[in-house]
């Protein structure tokens, strides 16, 4: 279980586009606790302080203590939002915890044993389906990951959440169907379809060849078109 | 290469590529990306060249996935044909790419044969572009 981490942040009084663009010009990161049947707060958080949160790759399943000026609060940040371009944090959302809340949370899944993978051996390729599982668990104990183990998997075979240790206190959002976290593809179909696509590109080739003979109108165009469908 | 089926017209206007990336710009599938940092009409060819650069610097381990997918037709006219006279024919697909989209994702390989690969795949394409790992990977 990840251990309480400590963020500081400041109130932002003015809210709106060009508050919060004066706040991001100014290093910070704008950000809003709610939740806990409290009103909610507008906050504003040190840039590289939540970046650096944000790299670990488990920010949206730890439980921060904010120090809002002195005032301290158990939050889980619910939704971060990132630059399109340049994949730095815009805004943060926190939902306060109250004493003994359950709350929903996606933990990451991480493979082991893939050195005695049969399958991963000849040459197979891991196919992660889910690298997050969402599941209910409580704000003291989120588990940092969850532990797939791929020890003796075949090309072909496929490991279900069934498979998987899952801590006693949580439970799984997903519980209508034993879904698949991973399977264990071969290559051998992927390889068929490169050959295919060589034969294909030699004779396209081919045929556009003949494409720059007939360009004199429309017509040709629209035949070359055709015969490459 | 990649192409449309069908299609409900067969040309189309040329447009602006305004804005950045709405959607599609986390890694969905693999550990590693390549993303767009410019706007650019990326054709076929294009895709179809990265994506061999890729798969041949991965020796065939691991996997590639394509995020982009060539859906406009650009027309062209004839050489030596005078202005006017109605649009030309169809010449090739082209996919519009918006700063912030993920084109590319490669899983099932170390990071270095991964960035190898994408740095690879990148020349091929005519955007500037930019390698994206999975949070808590890098």
């Amino acid at each position: 279980m990840a251990e309480f981490q400590e963020i500081k942040a400041t109130a932002r009084e003015h809210t709106g586009s060009a508050a919060t663009r004066a706040i991001r010009r100014a290093g910070r990161v704008p950000g809003i606790i709610y939740g806990d049947q409290k009103p909610p707060k507008t906050i504003s958080l040190d840039y590289g302080e939540v970046w650096r949160q944000v790299k670990t790759g488990t920010f949206l399943s730890t439980v921060f203590t904010v120090d809002l000026d002195g005032e301290k609060t158990r939050v889980i940040p619910r939704e971060l939002q990132l630059d399109p371009v340049r994949d730095f944090p815009t805004h943060v959302d926190f939902l306060r915890l109250g004493k003994g809340a359950r709350i929903a949370v996606e933990v990451p899944v991480s493979f082991i044993n893939e050195e005695e993978s049969p399958g991963l051996k000849r040459g197979g390729v891991l196919n992660v389906v889910r690298h997050t599982i969402e599941m209910l668990c409580p704000a003291e104990s989120i588990p940092d990951s969850i532990e797939a183990d791929v020890t003796g998997l075949d090309i072909g075979d496929s490991i279900h959440i069934s498979n998987m240790k899952i801590p006693d206190d949580v439970e799984l959002t997903i519980t209508d169907r034993d879904f698949t976290v991973a399977t264990i593809a071969g290559r051998m179909a992927e390889i068929i379809e490169e050959v295919v696509e060589d034969l294909e590109e030699g004779l396209e080739g081919e045929e556009g060849i003949e494409g720059e003979e007939g360009v004199e109108g429309e017509e040709g165009a629209e035949d070359g078109e055709d015969s490459q469908d | 290469m990649l192409q449309p089926k069908r299609t409900k017209f067969r040309k189309a206007q040329k447009g602006r590529i305004k804005g950045t990336a709405k959607g599609g710009s986390s890694l969905n599938f693999g550990s590693y990306g390549l993303k767009a940092q410019k706007p650019a009409r990326i054709t076929s060819r294009q895709i179809e060249a990265a994506r061999r650069a890729m798969t041949r610097q991965m020796k065939r381990v691991g996997r590639v996935w394509i995020r982009i997918f060539p859906d406009v037709p650009v027309s062209k006219k004839p050489t030596e044909v005078r202005m006017g006279k109605g649009k030309g024919a169809p010449e090739f697909w082209c996919a519009k790419v918006k700063p912030g989209r993920i084109m590319f994702e490669i899983d099932g390989v170390s990071d270095v044969i991964a960035r190898e690969a994408l740095r690879l795949g990148a020349a091929k394409l005519p955007v500037k572009t930019r390698v994206v790992a999975r949070l808590g990977d890098n």
